[in-house]
């Protein structure tokens, strides 16, 4: 029961991570911020704007 | 489980040691009879399990012992050593992360369309080229490409692979790789829209799934901006629910009398919606499109992908494909060409891919906590996409052969129509008849299988077949055939418009040296011109395969295929180079021999690409062949004017490729002038390594 938690706490981490919001939040943790919908919509920005200027895989 | 150089694990009990022992012996005799099993057996069917098992236990193999011996001798990766996540923390790029979230995040940028389309189109051999290929491909040359690339990377503050190029061979090799990857591009956007256009046309249902697809991107953008804001996983998840409405609306306008005409669209039609809507995709705002839909992509993707897993292993469906089919003589419907070199770039992601080394040199190495973790991560993640591939194998493979052959073979081979396709195709010793493949398309929901090139329609058929025998039966095989082609189209089309705006940055880059506006990316005319620029570049190559004859793939797949197997090669070299600095010159073989191996295979495939005789096979002898038909009269008045640009389009692949095999070449030399130069101690070997910081990160992240 404790393996399947972990393994289940294992994978919203890993969706939250692909879906940006884990960085979000390092993001507030880290500028000392609080979450609005300005502050997701800049950090949006920004972090969208570095990932599209990769490339992608095939 | 990784140990850090300086820090010894504690000495396990003689027991323990001898059960470990016991154990990976016994993984290896497994490893040895499942691949023996599959590469010995002629004439019966094989159970599928046989691939899975032979191909999981080669990658434990190879992962605990061959990857880890290059971790602790060749790369002598240091826990101690703090990674630039750790050094460089800023909430934002750089950042340490717990390594499976790591592996997880890793393997969804690298995994693609490659490992499901080209061991699909690579089964015209049989499965076993091609599978033997995947999986020894992947653990000596894949997985070491990516690991020595992310290491190299990580000890460079997460530097790409250009500005390694650039730092460790020389400024013509950055200028190389750039323009490479700029071509490689181009071509890879115009091939993978190809396989979209393929799978859609004359499909009303596959089409309306997809088109709804697009609305919903936008509504879901709209939500998490305005609405939810950072609420991706809620959203993606109203999105998912979304497509699944598309697709079960879509059988409902497959089947209406007045909107089925609306969605049924000529492969021509679709290109062109395809090329516009790149432009568009390009030059709106990324929240509003792109972003939703690769959120949404990305899940799909992994699911999916999961779920196919667990139906094989539930499934265990008999390949119908036998193990070498009569195309290794180089006469194949789908591509043309001998094993070797052709199985060998139509398979490159799923064994080695050049594009992994620019993930492995991207975000990766910027969010590493430990160096060990660069094992698994690089090491592991391209093994588990190689599974993927071995899986793509196994749904094509599940298909009568002959309805194989009719789905991926195209007209001008097999003949223009369904009867004389299925003559031809009988006539190999693949049976197949008018009636099953009306049945097998009236089953899914489809007017006509028949001419369905690319790659994704028989995929989809595969994996409709094991997901029917896992739940809901032939009722839902409609459905699930659908839901793999709007998975298969969902995350071609998130490649396509990223793809178009990463080209058009990159041309911006290029172009910013010669007139400084037209770097900037703010700058409307410019970013309107380049964005117009690339997508023109790749939708020519796109339309060139629509109105190609022989289906397009015969052409655009061999040549995307060289080109990725040639930026692995210029991956390698960076490697090499790094390891002869490194004082690891005796360890060379390890990138050596792949480098070795790919440059015989993607030089001679590209030779004969350009100059074999043989019309199929070299551009330059087709265009000499329908010029020779133009001149003699026996072309039609009215085919005279499309002749001539297929002509043209010959020999400008021949172009194409000729420049990549130049570009490499001259990567090539100069990366041997520099290796040369430093064993006998003419040149210096200065590494490029960031400095060493002690780690004050605890051990497992």
């Amino acid at each position: 029961m404790k393996r399947l938690r972990s393994f289940v706490s294992f994978i919203v981490a890993l969706l939250r991570e692909l879906a940006d919001e884990n960085a979000y939040h390092r993001h507030l943790a880290a500028h000392g911020r609080v979450h609005s919908g300005e502050e997701w919509r800049k950090f949006s920005e920004e972090r969208l704007r570095a990932k599209y200027l990769r490339t992608r895989c095939c | 489980m990784p140990q850090a150089t300086s820090t010894p694990a504690p000495p396990a009990s003689n027991l323990k040691k001898l059960l470990v022992h016991v154990l990976w012996a016994v993984v290896a005799v497994a490893a040895a009879f499942c691949l023996a099993a599959i590469a010995l057996n002629r004439g019966e069917n094989i159970n599928s399990i046989w691939l899975v098992l032979a191909a999981a236990c080669t990658y434990a193999l190879g992962f605990r012992f061959y990857g880890r011996f290059i971790a602790a001798r060749v790369m002598a990766l240091n826990n101690q050593r703090a990674t630039p996540a750790e050094r460089l923390e800023n909430g934002h790029d750089f950042e340490p992360t717990n390594k499976w979230i790591l592996f997880g995040h890793h393997f969804a940028a690298i995994a693609g369309p490659g490992p499901l389309v080209g061991p699909v189109l690579a089964a015209q051999f049989g499965y076993l080229p091609g599978t033997l290929w995947i999986i020894i491909g992947a653990v000596l040359g894949g997985a070491v490409q990516d690991f020595v690339i992310l290491f190299a990377s990580m000890r460079r503050d997460g530097k790409s692979l250009g500005q390694m190029a650039r730092e460790e061979i020389g400024k013509l090799g950055g200028f190389v790789a750039l323009l490479t990857v700029l071509l490689i591009m181009i071509i890879l956007l115009a091939v993978v829209a190809l396989v979209v256009v393929n799978a859609l046309a004359g499909s009303p249902w596959g089409t309306f799934t997809i088109a709804a697809t697009m609305p919903i991107a936008v509504f879901m953008g709209l939500y998490l901006r305005y609405w939810r804001p950072g609420k991706v996983l809620e959203c993606s998840l109203i999105g998912f629910l979304l497509v699944m409405a598309a697709i079960v609306g879509g059988q409902w306008v497959s089947q209406s009398a007045a909107w089925a005409p609306v969605f049924t669209l000529s492969s021509l039609a679709l290109a062109f919606a395809i090329i516009i809507y790149g432009f568009l995709a390009s030059a709106l705002p990324v929240w509003l499109l792109l972003a939703p839909r690769d959120y949404l992509s990305t899940f799909v993707k992994l699911g999916v992908i999961f779920l196919l897993a667990v139906g094989i292993v539930f499934v265990r469906p008999e390949l119908e494909l036998p193990a070498f089919t009569r195309f290794t003589d180089g006469n194949g419907p789908i591509f043309a060409g001998k094993i070797f070199p052709f199985c060998f770039i139509t398979i490159a992601c799923g064994a080695i891919s050049g594009f992994h080394a620019l993930i492995s040199s991207g975000t990766t190495p910027k969010m590493i906590a430990k160096e060990w973790h660069a094992w698994p991560v690089g090491y592991g993640s391209m093994l588990l996409e190689s599974f993927v591939a071995v899986m793509a194998m196994i749904a094509a493979c599940v298909m009568h052969p002959g309805v194989y052959f009719a789905v991926n073979s195209p007209a001008g081979i097999v003949g223009a129509t369904p009867a004389a396709a299925v003559a031809t195709i009988s006539s190999w010793g693949f049976p197949v008849s008018v009636p099953e493949m009306q049945e097998l398309a009236r089953g899914v929901g489809e007017q006509t299988l028949f001419y369905r090139t690319g790659g994704a329609p028989s995929l989809a058929l595969g994996m409709a077949h094991i997901f029917a025998r896992s739940g809901g039966g032939q009722a839902l095989i409609g459905f699930w055939y659908h839901f793999a082609i709007m998975f298969e189209a969902l995350f071609i089309l998130t490649i396509i418009d990223a793809g178009t705006r990463v080209g058009r940055f990159m041309l911006q880059d290029l172009l910013g040296h010669v007139h400084p506006a037209l770097g900037r990316t703010s700058w409307m005319p410019g970013v309107l011109a380049t964005s117009s620029a690339v997508v023109l570049a790749w939708g020519y190559f796109l339309y060139q395969g629509v109105r190609d004859p022989l289906g397009g793939i015969n052409s655009l797949w061999p040549l995307f295929g060289i080109a990725n197997q040639l930026l692995a090669a210029i991956a390698l070299c960076v490697a090499t180079t790094i390891l002869i600095k490194m004082h690891r010159a005796r360890y060379i073989w390890i990138t050596g021999v792949p480098l070795v191996w790919l440059v015989i295979v993607t030089f001679t495939a590209s030779w004969q690409k350009i100059f074999s005789p043989v019309p199929r096979i070299g551009f330059l002898a087709q265009a000499g062949q329908l010029e020779v038909a133009l001149r003699s009269g026996v072309i039609a008045a009215s085919k005279v004017a499309p002749t001539q640009a297929l002509i043209f389009n010959a020999r400008l692949d021949a172009a194409v490729c000729g420049i990549f095999l130049i570009l490499v070449a001259v990567i090539l030399i100069d990366s041997v002038r520099v290796w040369t130069g430093i064993l006998r101690g003419t040149r210096t070997r200065q590494v490029v390594e960031s400095p060493f910081v002690l780690s004050r990160l605890a051990e497992e992240v």
